[in-house]
Parts: C-alpha cells; structure tokens; sequence
C-alpha cells in the first residue's frame, strides 16, 4: 500500500509530500524558510504566535502555515510584500511589552526576536502607552532563571513539560498582556531535562544558571560531537572559545538517537576539558622519588623504558568504557597483539545499575562505549563481559598496570576511591584527562589525554549505533593526546630499542 | 623622439632679479621673529608656550584620551557586563567577567572589567557601542610611564581613580527596573507567578 500524496506548490514551486504534512513542514523539507515562534519539530501544534503567516492563493486572509495541512493545488506564497507586512506587523504585537534588555540577556544573539527585527521588522515603536512590568529573574528550577517580561507566549516550554517529560510543572497565568508564564504555586522544576527548555525558548525568558552571565554566544564557536555521558549516545553541538582553550556549553543536535533533546546530566560533560579541571602536563617519578610535572615525550619514554625493563607477565592494563573504538584498537593492537599483554580488566564503577533508563534518554550505563570495547575485547580475544576488574587486578599480582582512566569523572562517584586503589601498586600509569590524579600522591606517572571534543572516533552505543565523534576543537593542552598517539609514540620507541 | 620643455631655463646673468623675491621674504619673516622675541623677553608679550609638565595643559572633554567608567546616581557602576565594547573594539584590548549582581535592582555588573591601554588604539568604538553611557573616553592624555607601570586598567581605577573625583555619574536615564517589579533570584521566596505576586 503506497502512502497517498499531495501536491502543491509553495513560491511556484511544485512540492509533492505525504498526506496530512502541514505547509511549515513541507517547506521546512524542501528549504523554504517561514520565520515562527510556537512552531518546534519536536512538539505538538500550538499555533500561538500568529507569526507564520504565509498567503494561501484564493484564500482571503493570511493563514498560519504551521496548523495548515496542504492540499492538493494549494499555491502559498511565502515571500510576498503582503506576507512580509504581516510578519512586522505581527512582530510589533510580540514587542509591544517586550523590555528590549537584550544588554543583559544571555540569548542576545541567537535570539529570534532580534533575528526577525533585522530580517523583517525595522519599524519605528508606536506605543505610547508604557510597557507592562512583569517579574523577572525567578529561579523556578535547578538550572532555570526565569524572565517573564521577555516571555512572547509561544507555549513551547509548556508543551515540554506536558508532552516530553509528562511534569506538567508550567502554566500561563493570567490573561491578555497581563499572561505570564509560570509554574504552580510552591512547585520548582527539578527534573534531568530542563535545559531544554532553555533551548526551546525562542527568546530570552529562560536562561540556564550554569551558562548565565558566562559568555556572550556570538564569541562561542559550536562544533559537532557525541554527548559521553552515557550509552545513549546523543548528538550533540559543543559551544567553546578555541583562542583561550575553553568550553562553555553543551546543546542537543538533532539526530535519530535522540531527537532534539539532551538530559542535564549531559550537558555537564564540557567541564572536565576546561584548564582548571583537566590534567594538563604528564606526571612522571625521578630516580630519587619526586614527581615532577613533564611534557608529553619525556612522560612516553618514561613509560617506554618501563616497558622494556617489565617481563610481559607483570603488565597488566584496565580499561574503562569511555574511549572511542579506534583508540581500543590501537592499545589492545599495541599491548595484547604486539606485547602479548594477558592481563586486561575493565574498570568500571561499582555503584552502577547498567540496566535502569528514565524513560526519555538518559541510561543506567554511563558509559558511551561499552559496546564499543566489548567489541574491541572480543577482537583481541579477551573476556568481553561486564565486570569491575579492580579485585582481579590486586590478585593478578601485576607490576606495571596501565590504566585508561574514565573520561567523565562526576559520572564514577567512586573514581577518587579507585585512584587510591591504584596507589597501593608499584607502578601505575594512568592515561587521563582528570586533574585531580595529582593530588594523590603514590600515582607515579601519568599521560594527560585530549577530551572527546578534541579526537576523532567512534563510539557504539546501547543499541549498537555508530556515533562518529568529529575533530572538533584543537586539544586544550600542548601536551594532551589521544590513546591512538600515545601507543604509536610508545611502539616506535620501542621499535628502535629493539 | 621629442622634449617637452616644461621651464625656460634659469636666466643666469640676472641672479639678483631672480633671488629678489626670496630675500624680501625672508628679511620680513625675520623680522617678524625677532620683534615678537624682543617684545617677549621685555615682557611687553604673553608667550604661548607652556612649560609643560610644571603647568598643567587641559583638552576638551570631548578628547578621546583615558577611558573611565561613569556611575549610577546612587555611586553603583553603570555597566552592565553586555560585552558591547568588547565586541567593537578592533584592538581586543577589553576584557570583562560578568557576575550576577548581589542586588535584585541590577541582574549582570562587571566582576572584572580590564582595558589593556598598550593594545588600545584610541578609536572611541567601545563609547559608540555602549547601550548605556557606562564607558567614555575622557580628557586625560598622560599615560607614559615605565616598564614597572600597571598598563592593564582595572575596574577599581577605571570608575574611581583620582583624577575622576569621586566618579562621573552619568545623566542618562537608567534602565533599573521599577520598584513594582518583582524579582526573587536571592529572595527565599520562590514561587513565580501566583496571584498574589503581580503588581499593577
């Protein structure tokens, strides 16, 4: 049974699409841009803002384009002078109480009120009446700030919660240019997913609190990349300022895995990369047992030495799931195919409940590529299943452990307590973006590692998805590598020493 | 192949009808010099010339010279960390650090707002840009100094050196909020929008 079509046209232009798509939809497809508020692909229909108005040929009234289903032979037009009047005019009615702050408010610049002003509007302000007061700045959530003035009414974040998390925490309260949004008397908003409602609000009424103040977005540079945060795997864009090697935010791209949204947890997975957080400089022990902070090559040929001298039954590596496949191929290759390295366990937290999901993306394994290096395990002939290695690895009696160190620390409460654990071993070294690992005292040596915005990569995730990690950002330290440089260091100085 | 003849050649045998022009000039200019020299050293004549720096010399307050940073009346600093200027500034030689405002009054003040002078090149693009008269650039013109001088201005000496006497307050019209607005960010009271909390 093939699906019935419509065709019609939009600027005459002949579009065919399945029955049922509205006009938004159809020129959303096919690259026609209709400036709206209310309109999200993620969310129901609203059609609140009146500002999506397109003209319908024989019709006698503009029509809004997103409650419009197209019908066969229907010609809209979308760029008319007459479409195009109705946009400013319809601007004018969402500025007429708007507080122009855009000064001190984080959207400014990616805010559509602004965009659409200079696209559409350029008008000239008839009020004369002054503006409605409304209150601003409330902490209505965890992460929220709320401003009500800015508020064009649009619905969305409302729809959110009623549609996607199912909390129903907002309402618009009160009538005409009085309508405030808002939540219910005594009630915050405290779920994993209200940034996104940061994202959805076409202007600045929502701001986050991690991102308030921090950053004008018009210095921030976004690049694609995968959310490590867990085994869902979202896209993601990452928003950082390359020239000072920092990370600002993390939002949601729109992909299959995980529509349009992200959880809050999520959006926490740029701070390990910023210079205070991360491991900036190797960590090597000198002959007299003071450690010192080293670059890259002197930390490698440290460790190379060490694997020269060490009798292939005394190294032992642990792995954690949180690097990308190509760096588990280029280890394993290195110290299991090339060394003959027997001993591999997986280091992960033991506290975790891989099984649990919260029903909209967020899953018990906060891994993004478990699946990932159960492949690469399998590969290499190793025990792929799940289990925290670290009581195999005290009884193993290895000399030399190698570790690749979990990449998001906050997500392994017990990552302190490992560290400790490694200590007690008489040569550790720990392959990691973690700052922290200086401060404990018995890790010998340690390499520092680029953070996933900085390597290229894949991860597998829950249901066996590639997630391609792209290049995005210059690493954040001159001595910072991935797993993959790291091994072709090491296997070439121990190829010439041989 | 031709030449154009731009000139006539110089008349050699009547050199002192040609120099005449030069040496009336010349005579006359000097003559202007030495009497105005004479009528000074006798003090029959006030000298232009200052002694500067022992006697203050003083611009306009239109000059594009030191920036500071103007007030609001109640002595709060005006800017309101929007980055304007930094984003004008050709030179990136402006650097601030928002912060969110102890008052509800005011939401976003600059924690940290630095100018390195060595890189500014004195356009005035940082006074264009600014929404809110926070940053000018005034009369003051003395900014050498030594390899030990601070040339990063700091906020403090920006809005408050001496020079500036207690801060300009700036006669704009402030954009504060109005005491009917209601704003909770340091407040206990958290609910947002029930009855009992809007004002008209």
């Amino acid at each position: 049974m093939s699906q019935e079509t419509v065709t019609f046209s939009i600027n005459e232009k002949e579009i065919t699409v399945p029955k049922g798509t509205t006009v938004m939809e159809a020129a959303k497809k096919n690259d026609v841009y209709i400036p709206h508020f209310c309109w999200h692909p993620g969310l129901p229909i609203a059609g609140v803002c009146r500002f999506c108005m397109v003209k319908v040929d024989g019709r006698p009234k503009m029509e809004i384009a997103c409650n419009l289903q197209a019908t066969p032979g229907m010609k809209v037009f979308t760029e008319t002078p007459e479409v195009k009047d109705t946009h400013k005019w319809a601007l004018e009615f969402h500025l007429v109480n708007h507080p122009l702050d855009c000064p001190i408010c984080d959207q400014a610049g990616e805010c559509r009120l602004q965009d659409y002003y200079m696209e559409v509007g350029k008008y000239k302000s008839q009020m004369e009446r002054p503006k409605v007061l409304k209150p601003k700045a409330l902490p209505i959530g965890d992460d929220l700030v709320l401003d009500t003035e800015r508020c064009i009414l649009c619905d969305r974040c409302v729809r959110f919660e009623e549609k996607i998390t199912k909390t129903g925490a907002l309402g618009i309260f009160n009538r005409g240019d009085r309508a405030v949004v808002g939540t219910y008397p005594d009630k915050k908003i405290h779920h994993n997913y209200q940034t996104n409602l940061v994202d959805i609000c076409p202007v600045g009424a929502f701001t986050s609190k991690d991102f308030r103040f921090k950053q004008r977005v018009w210095f921030l540079k976004d690049k694609p990349s995968v959310c490590p945060g867990c085994s869902t795997g979202c896209s993601v864009d990452v928003y950082a300022k390359p020239e000072v090697r920092s990370y600002f935010r993390v939002k949601p791209r729109e992909s299959d895995v995980n529509g349009h949204w992200m959880c809050d947890v999520g959006r926490k997975t740029y701070r390990h990369m910023n210079q205070e957080e991360r491991l900036r400089s190797g960590i090597v022990t000198g002959a007299d047992g003071f450690r010192t902070r080293s670059r890259f090559d002197e930390a490698a040929s440290v460790l190379a030495a060490k694997l020269l001298e060490a009798d292939t039954n005394d190294i032992a590596l642990l792995v954690s799931p949180q690097y990308t496949c190509e760096e588990y191929n280029a280890f394993f290759s290195f110290f299991v195919g090339k060394l003959g390295v027997k001993k591999v366990f997986q280091w992960r937290e033991p506290t975790e409940k891989i099984e649990t999901f919260d029903g909209i993306l967020y899953r018990g394994d906060h891994n993004p590529n478990t699946r990932g290096l159960a492949d690469a395990l399998k590969k290499h002939g190793l025990p792929s299943d799940v289990k925290n290695g670290f009581d195999d690895l005290a009884r193993s009696g290895a000399k030399l452990v190698i570790a690749l160190v979990p990449e998001i620390g906050f997500q392994y409460p017990s990552l302190n307590a490992q560290i400790s654990k490694l200590e007690e071993l008489s040569f550790v070294s720990l392959w990691t973006i973690n700052g922290t690992v200086f401060s404990h005292k018995g890790i010998a040596h340690a390499i520092p590692m680029k953070g996933y915005a900085e390597k290229k990569g894949t991860f597998v995730n829950f249901e066996g998805k590639v997630r391609e990690l792209a290049h995005a950002f210059p690493a954040g330290s001159d001595d910072a590598r991935d797993v993959v440089e790291v091994v072709a260091v090491l296997s070439e100085v121990l190829s010439h020493s041989n | 192949m031709g030449v154009i003849k731009v000139a006539l050649p110089p008349d050699d045998k009547n050199l002192f009808q040609m120099a005449y022009g030069y040496f009336v000039t010349i005579s006359s200019g000097m003559f202007k010099t030495w009497s105005i020299f004479w009528k000074q050293i006798t003090k029959q004549e006030k000298s232009n010339t200052l002694e500067w720096p022992e006697q203050p010399a003083t611009y306009s307050d239109r000059f594009k010279g030191k920036h500071f940073l103007t007030k609001r009346e109640d002595g709060q600093i005006r800017c309101t960390a929007c980055f304007l200027c930094a984003t004008a500034c050709p030179a990136q030689c402006i650097h601030i650090e928002a912060g969110e405002h102890p008052t509800n009054e005011i939401e976003k003040f600059p924690v940290r707002f630095e100018i390195d002078i060595l890189r500014c090149v004195f356009c005035g693009f940082c006074e264009e840009a600014c929404p809110v008269d926070a940053i000018r650039l005034g009369p003051e013109y003395v900014m050498a100094g030594g390899a030990g001088e601070k040339w990063v201005y700091t906020k403090d000496y920006l809005a408050d050196r001496s020079e500036l006497n207690g801060g300009i307050v700036s006669v704009k019209v402030e954009n504060t909020k109005h005491y009917t607005v209601d704003t909770d960010l340091h407040g206990d009271n958290l609910l947002a929008t029930d009855a009992p909390h809007m004002h008209h």
